[in-house]
């Protein structure tokens, strides 16, 4: 039964960790809560869905479109309305409204085109899993493990490695500086999003095979995203990761130990007493900006 | 028309929800995004109390709405240490775990069933059942909350709020305490929202957890900021209009299950247009920060 727990956790934790990587290095250029990463990533499921099930396109293209198109969500939703209000200087909170009425107004969208029922990517009858250790494990969550750790070590590769990483980590570091030396900064921030959105697109998809989709599936996504980042130190990477195991792993043994129903709750009970007794997560730098 | 004078009642139960809001958010400038964990306490502790107590709904009402106070204090500590996107996520998390426990705790509250056939008031042996009596009875509690909410934050407490808002650090320097006066105004915000939580819960007879959710939350937030931060006949604009436009979709004929979505779409894009081009709402004088 431990082992099981462990095994669903790490799995819980995988897509928690692939929301929260996304929104991390969004929050890292931008630094306020895009809280409708969350929206996207129910977007990317139902692209998704549109593609493999109602259009037919082959699935792996598909899955690879839908990704790309979610990147390509997260674009419009900074130039349409983050931009302007960054070129207004607008306080944090704004920002998190603007967040919030980005977010009802796709997730209705979504309600509005294919209503609020479940729907499911997944064909065919559901398999058997593998035995391993005692626990059992499918294949779709072989999947969603491999994914994330490919995700997870090339995302590090490129924003360690490469030029466009470096520009990245400038411009969350000092945007004025960063510009002084020829970065674009609204340039590097379009690339951020790009990036951040498609992989909250991978998570949706992932999320989707592995149970359903429904409009309201973003909510909770971000949430827990949030809640992992902010427990691992916001804008840290590796804290980001480390958040979204521990958060599995807190949820998991408040299913096994108490019941399911307060999965949420016990995620905000460790929320609240991270941000009251150490706001700057486990891995937390403690800059002006990040302390509240 | 029964369905019109529901609507008016509807609309003076969210006028109350939202000066109180806005007491906290517009006057203080303590981002809150739990107000509808403390209606939500309001309603479940006054139908409770009426249906397993035999309790009477006035003294319902007050008890509820004391426990909703009791919750400000809860929700209101984090404004202490937190600030801005911060604060409204720890206020975030809170309306959460309410909500957890209305859903969960099904022993007490029957979970995502609901309770049923909650009483409604009684005037000197008088059964209030008609929809007029409500509307009168609801009018008047706005009329009081919108009294004493414009009677506070013109008093020197009221100044103090506003000091908060503008400059917490010089507030702190004229010898004021900011830490209490927080908390204080987290109280008095919770104590009317459960206020409106039992005036719903005895008038729909009806509650369930889904009637508190975070989206509730963020409703009254979007009204607070399309009427005005820090202006109470904002509050009272914001209510009116944002209860009443979606019901117009009713009468164009649509299914709910367009008019639903939909509604919430145009609140979703309420909010962004106000954030881009008028952040403090339409009669507004405040700015965020």
């Amino acid at each position: 039964m431990l082992n099981q727990v462990i095994l669903n956790a790490i799995i819980a934790g995988s897509i928690y960790a692939l929301v929260a990587l996304g929104f991390t290095i969004i929050y890292r250029t931008v630094k306020f809560f895009h809280f409708a990463h969350g929206v996207v990533y129910t977007a990317g499921a139902y692209i998704a869905y549109t593609l493999a099930i109602s259009l037919g396109v082959n699935i792996v293209i598909s899955f690879l479109l839908a990704s790309v198109l979610a990147g390509a969500i997260g674009i419009v939703i900074d130039r349409v309305v983050y931009a302007p209000l960054r070129r207004e200087k607008a306080p944090d909170l704004v920002f998190l409204i603007a967040s919030f009425g980005v977010f009802i107004f796709i997730q209705n969208l979504i309600q509005l085109l294919y209503g609020a029922q479940i729907l499911t990517l997944r064909t065919g009858p559901v398999k058997e899993g593998h035995h391993f250790l005692g626990a059992v494990i499918t294949d779709i969550q072989l999947l969603i493990m491999i994914v994330a750790v490919v995700i997870t070590i090339t995302l590090w590769l490129f924003i360690r490695k490469t030029k466009l990483g470096k520009a990245i980590r400038a411009v969350s570091d000092d945007t004025i500086g960063a510009s002084a030396v020829g970065i674009y900064p609204e340039r590097t921030i379009l690339i951020t999003f790009a990036i951040g959105s498609a992989l909250a697109g991978v998570a949706g998809i992932l999320v989707s095979l592995e149970t359903n989709l429904e409009p309201t599936m973003g909510l909770n996504a971000i949430l827990k995203g949030i809640i992992a980042s902010i427990i691992g130190g916001v804008g840290s990477i590796p804290g980001a990761i480390c958040g979204a195991f521990l958060l599995g792993l807190a949820e998991n043994f408040g299913i096994w130990k108490i019941s399911a129903g307060w999965k949420d709750a016990i995620a905000f009970v460790i929320l609240i007493l991270f941000l009251l007794f150490r706001p700057g997560g486990i891995f937390g730098i403690k800059t002006r900006k990040e302390m509240p | 028309m029964e369905y019109l004078l529901h609507i008016l009642v509807i609309t003076g139960i969210y006028a109350i929800l939202t000066v109180s809001l806005n007491l906290v958010v517009g006057y203080t400038g303590l981002a809150s995004l739990g107000h509808a964990a403390f209606s939500c306490v309001g309603a479940y502790v006054s139908a409770l109390l009426a249906l397993q107590f035999g309790l009477s709904p006035w003294l319902g009402l007050l008890i509820g709405a004391c426990v909703a106070g009791l919750l400000g204090i809860i929700i209101g500590l984090p404004s202490i240490r937190l600030k801005g996107d911060y604060l409204a996520l720890a206020t975030f998390g809170l309306g959460v775990i309410v909500y957890s426990i209305t859903k969960n705790w099904v022993s007490v509250t029957r979970g995502p069933m609901g309770i049923p056939g909650i009483p409604g008031f009684v005037i000197f042996g008088y059964h209030l059942s008609d929809i007029w009596s409500y509307l009168i009875l609801v009018a008047i509690f706005t009329l009081l909350t919108f009294f004493i909410i414009g009677r506070v934050v013109n008093s020197p407490f009221g100044r103090i709020l506003r000091g908060i808002r503008e400059d917490e650090i010089a507030t702190l320097a004229m010898g004021k305490n900011v830490d209490s006066h927080k908390i204080l105004v987290f109280i008095i915000g919770a104590i009317f929202a459960g206020i409106a939580g039992g005036l719903y819960a005895h008038y729909i007879t009806f509650i369930d957890p889904s009637s508190f959710t975070l989206m509730e939350s963020i409703t009254i937030l979007l009204m607070v900021v399309f009427g005005g931060m820090g202006s109470i006949a904002g509050s009272f604009m914001g209510a009116v209009v944002l209860v009443i436009f979606p019901e117009l979709l009713r009468f164009l004929g649509m299914p709910s299950s367009i008019a639903a979505p939909l509604r919430q779409m145009i609140y979703g894009l309420l909010l962004i247009i106000l954030m881009l081009k008028r952040p403090q709402g339409i009669l507004g004088k405040y700015r965020w920060r």
